[in-house]
């Protein structure tokens, strides 16, 4: 149990503290979030990779919050959460991205964004011939959202659509946060 | 919580439900810092305004003739600009 748990307040930032991880609050999810946890009946069958990797084009799809500085960040205060995604360029280094969020600690991706979104790590692969190419955009919206109908008539619906008839993908990376 | 368990709760007029969601939110799913982060933000407001310095009325006048939309969620904007602006951040995330 965490200082936050028992009601107890923090008197230091608790990312300087290390005390961010409030395991607690994952033990007591339904509990404290009743009505939270989402049911889902149909599913969409995974598709068989046509190509080998070497010769696919793979896209990064992440609930990461992570975009391009230079972008008007995605609304983190909003109790329901954004019904909006930013698109990457898959050429952008760590240095081009910021995190834009409120509810996961993200202080190591920041020195380095490829533990969260290794996007570096896919361009090396490409150079070194393991995957065949990446998509000219990869996608990147938060993950917290309080209305998963909305979110997949929305988010993931453009995403896709996006994914297959704009960036041509062959494959995709799901990297949660 | 999804929106739809929070409809259900204002439809019912439960709103403990809401209340308890807002806390939840704010206080990163502890309900007794959230209440508390509620009463911070307030409280910095009254630190502010207790600097006496001129205020910009006929802004706060135009703002307030947008939708409701927009002003609810500026409500939450303002919280979170004045959580930081008190010193005290218990967010994981951006600061």
């Amino acid at each position: 149990m965490t200082a936050a748990d028992s009601g107890a307040l923090p008197t230091i930032d608790p990312r300087e503290a290390g005390t961010q991880l409030r395991s607690g609050l994952w033990k007591t999810i339904n509990e404290r979030y009743p009505g939270a946890m989402i049911r889902k009946d149909s599913f969409v069958p995974q598709a068989r990779l046509a190509n080998s990797l070497s010769q696919s084009r793979l896209v990064m799809i992440s609930s990461c919050g992570v975009h391009l500085k230079t972008d008007e960040p995605l609304d983190v205060c909003h109790p329901f959460g954004d019904f909006r995604f930013l698109r990457v360029p898959s050429s952008a280094k760590h240095e081009d991205l910021i995190i834009h969020q409120l509810k996961y600690p993200h202080d190591d991706a920041d020195l380095d964004i490829n533990v969260i979104f290794p996007i570096e790590r896919l361009q090396e692969l490409c150079e070194e011939g393991v995957l065949g190419g990446l998509t000219p955009n990869f996608f990147s919206f938060i993950g917290y959202n309080m209305d998963p109908d909305k979110f997949e008539r929305t988010v993931a619906a453009d995403i896709a659509q996006a994914v297959v008839e704009k960036e041509h993908a062959d494959c995709a990376l799901l990297a949660p946060a | 919580m999804s929106v739809a368990y929070l409809r259900g709760a204002v439809a019912r007029g439960d709103l403990e439900k809401v209340i308890r969601f807002v806390r939840l939110h704010l206080g990163d799913g502890n309900e007794a810092v959230g209440k508390d982060e509620v009463d911070r933000s307030w409280v910095e407001a009254v630190k502010i305004l207790l600097r006496e310095e001129p205020v910009d009325r006929k802004f706060i006048a135009g703002v307030l003739e947008k939708d409701e939309s927009t002003l609810a969620l500026l409500l939450f904007h303002l919280h979170f600009y004045l959580i930081r602006k008190s010193g005290r951040w218990i967010h994981d995330g951006s600061r």
